[in-house]
């Protein structure tokens, strides 16, 4: 079975500082379809760097990326946008949404963005569905404010699955929200594996890394495979 | 084509989302434009309707545009020539002006030379010539004492002139070409010579140099031709029950043109048979706007740029304004490049709110100046002529609408510009 992502050498180099400093060094992974990683490690080891890379918001100085096994670490911006919109879902620690738009407003967002048109009905229904998915259909009239935290983060989430993608992002999306909630949250994003996304969860949480397949470790720009605990 | 249309209708609904959430700013950015689009609106439309009316009294007083004048001396064979061609066609007329005294007989009229009744004296006393060509002014003696008579420009048609000058009716009827010729000839003044029969009570008779007598007009209307100069418009037909149309020349002040449409075989003829007889005539074809384009175009120029100075201040409001909100929007930008969104439509994001507001801001302004030209219309139409049926010209509309697209690009380009440049990251630092 070919790997959905393939990293190999991947190095982020920061310039612009007194001397250049290396993020991420040499970094290798692979990712395949329905898969749940954990991605763990301490306050700026480099793991939104990481995701920013496999994002495609950014570009590594050296090393491949093959997604689908093509090579997609030099691509021209306007490409990288177009997939971000078909293969990628970004969740964040905040949550971005847009005050003055409702919850299936801020989900329509993602719809509506220059990539492909759809006619209103059918935004609808995806945007529904997205909602329906983390359970909030009922809230998709509501503006943010009137939302609690976990209500917003899975508005968030919702945005981030109406296109369907084929890789989940999330950079610390329990962050911002008490154990309880958190929870909920890992529940709607770890529901995405079962049609074949693949999820990458970085977190400092240790239960929520516990319920994916894998644990990565990210230290001094290098990432290493944690041994689970049998 | 269905992936531009795509992006076009989302720049659109995230525009008017984006306006809709901000009405203050975008009220802001209205009330900084205003007044520059205003200012667009304004001269255009001032330098139409000035335009108009100057081209209006133009055709009053040359002829529209596309007649053709021949213009020749006046003198019996060339009248013989004209009344020989030109009388019962409808492509060309005949105009003879010669003068005529209504009033008092054998008195001196109130205004020699058919001054303007505002300025008599001005024009001096009638010259009077003798066989030989030499020509000097009247005495006072000559002309007879001063009595109740008025001199006016008698201006015989040999048909319809309003159909190359539109004179506009002011009282009374204008001449009926079509019916019986009538021994007291038909008379229609223009306004200058309604006003001298209005100050001087003047009995209805007529003298006409060369006439076989004194003849009892019968003043049938008022017209506005444009003419500054006493005149009374008749019939050529029914001047000749009187005299001769051959005889119908003042050689010392006359006139005697013929105007015709562009096209008439009549231009032709005229011209052979009076180069026949060397009298050269000189034919002018009548082009009013093309002749006052240049000096129209300079003065509007000159109003569009200062209106265009107030527009750039009302830019600088909007472009503040745009940069103001795409840094409190830094987030929503990178999150939409985060969703896909290209930065191509980031820009024209932008670029569509500001577009938007310039279009509003322009809308705004036609409405108000529409609305206050038809009041000053309304108020002040009676006593200004000009003003009369002027309504408002649909190419102000068009300019304010340029102005404000143009306020649109130009205030929103560098916001559009920010706005792209915003790195995606963004949303992990935050
Ligand atoms: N734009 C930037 N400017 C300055 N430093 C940055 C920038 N982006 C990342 N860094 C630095 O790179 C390192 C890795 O950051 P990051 O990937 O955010 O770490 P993590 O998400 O693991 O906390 C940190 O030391 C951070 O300070
Ligand atoms: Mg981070």
């Amino acid at each position: 079975m070919t790997a959905l992502i393939e990293l190999n050498g991947i190095t982020k180099v920061l310039k612009g500082q007194e001397q250049p400093r290396t993020i991420l060094d040499g970094v290798g992974l692979s990712v395949h379809p329905g898969e749940s990683l954990a991605i763990v490690g301490r306050s700026g080891s480099g793991k939104s760097t990481l995701l920013s890379v496999l994002g495609l918001f950014d570009r590594p100085d050296q090393g491949s990326y093959l997604l689908d096994g093509t090579e997609i670490s030099r691509l021209p911006e306007r490409r990288a946008a177009k997939l971000r919109s078909s293969h990628f879902g970004f969740v964040f620690q905040r949550f971005f949404l847009l005050k003055h738009l409702t919850a299936a407003q801020n989900v329509a967002m993602a719809l509506v963005n220059g990539q492909g048109w759809l006619p209103r009905r059918q935004r609808r229904a995806k945007v529904m569905a997205a909602l329906e998915e983390v359970g909030i259909a009922h809230l998709a009239k509501n503006r943010p404010a009137k939302m609690s935290g976990g209500e917003q983060q899975r508005v968030a989430i919702a945005r981030a699955l109406v296109r369907q993608p084929r890789i989940l992002l999330a950079d610390e999306p329990t962050g911002a929200l008490d154990t309880e909630t958190g929870t909920l949250v890992i529940d709607a994003l770890q529901g995405v594996t079962a049609r074949g996304c693949a999820l990458i969860l970085v977190t400092h949480d240790r239960d929520h890394a516990a319920r994916m397949g894998r644990i990565l470790h990210l230290n001094e720009g290098v990432l290493a495979e944690q041994k689970v605990a049998a | 084509m269905i992936r531009l249309s795509g992006r076009f209708r989302s720049a659109l609904i995230i525009g008017l989302q984006g306006i809709r959430a901000r009405k203050t700013r975008t009220l802001l950015s209205m009330v900084s434009l205003f007044l520059g689009v205003l200012a667009v609106v304004v001269v255009q439309a001032g330098a139409s309707i000035a335009e108009r009316a100057l081209l209006a009294d133009m055709e009053l007083q040359r002829g529209i545009d596309g007649t053709k004048v021949m213009g020749m001396a006046p003198q019996p064979r060339v009248s013989e020539i004209i009344m020989d061609t030109v009388p019962g066609r409808d492509d060309a007329v005949a105009v003879v002006g010669v003068s005529a005294i209504i009033g008092e007989p054998g008195v001196r009229p109130v205004n020699p030379n058919a001054s303007p009744f505002d300025e008599i004296g001005f024009y001096g006393m009638p010259m009077v010539c003798d066989a030989t060509g030499n020509c000097r002014e009247q005495t006072p003696a000559e002309a007879g004492p001063e009595g109740q008579a008025i001199e006016v420009r008698l201006t015989a048609l040999t048909g319809d002139i309003r159909q190359f000058k539109p004179f506009r009716p002011k009282s009374g009827q204008w001449l009926d070409f079509g019916s019986v010729p009538s021994m007291a000839p038909r008379l229609v003044l223009n306004e200058e010579a309604a006003k001298g029969f209005e100050r001087y009570r003047v009995p209805a008779e007529m003298r006409v140099p060369g006439a076989s007598a004194n003849m009892t007009p019968q003043l049938i209307g008022v017209v506005d031709d444009g003419d500054y100069q006493p005149r009374a418009y008749v019939r050529m037909d029914e001047m000749a029950n009187w005299i001769p149309a051959t005889k119908l020349v003042d050689p010392s002040m006359g006139e005697m043109n013929v105007l015709m449409t562009g096209d008439t075989p009549v231009e032709q003829v005229l011209t052979s048979k009076l180069k026949a007889i060397n009298a050269e005539p000189y034919v002018e074809l009548i082009n009013s706007r093309k002749d006052q384009e240049k000096e129209l175009a300079l003065m509007r120029l000159i109003f569009l740029s200062m209106a265009g100075l107030v527009l750039l201040i009302g830019v600088a409001g909007i472009l503040n304004v745009g940069l103001a909100t795409v840094g409190e929007r830094v987030e929503e930008f990178a999150l939409r490049r985060a969703v896909g969104t290209p930065r191509a439509l980031l820009a024209g994001i932008v670029l569509a709110e500001t577009l938007i507001t310039g279009l509003l801001t322009a809308a705004l302004a036609i409405g108000v100046s529409a609305a206050a030209l038809k009041g000053v219309v309304v108020l002040a139409g009676n006593s200004e002529p000009f003003l009369q049926g002027v309504v408002f010209p649909w190419d102000a509309g068009v300019a304010g609408v340029i102005a404000g697209l143009i306020a649109g690009v130009l205030g929103g380009f560098v916001p559009a510009l920010r706005a792209a440049g915003i790195p995606i990251a963004t949303v992990m630092r935050a």
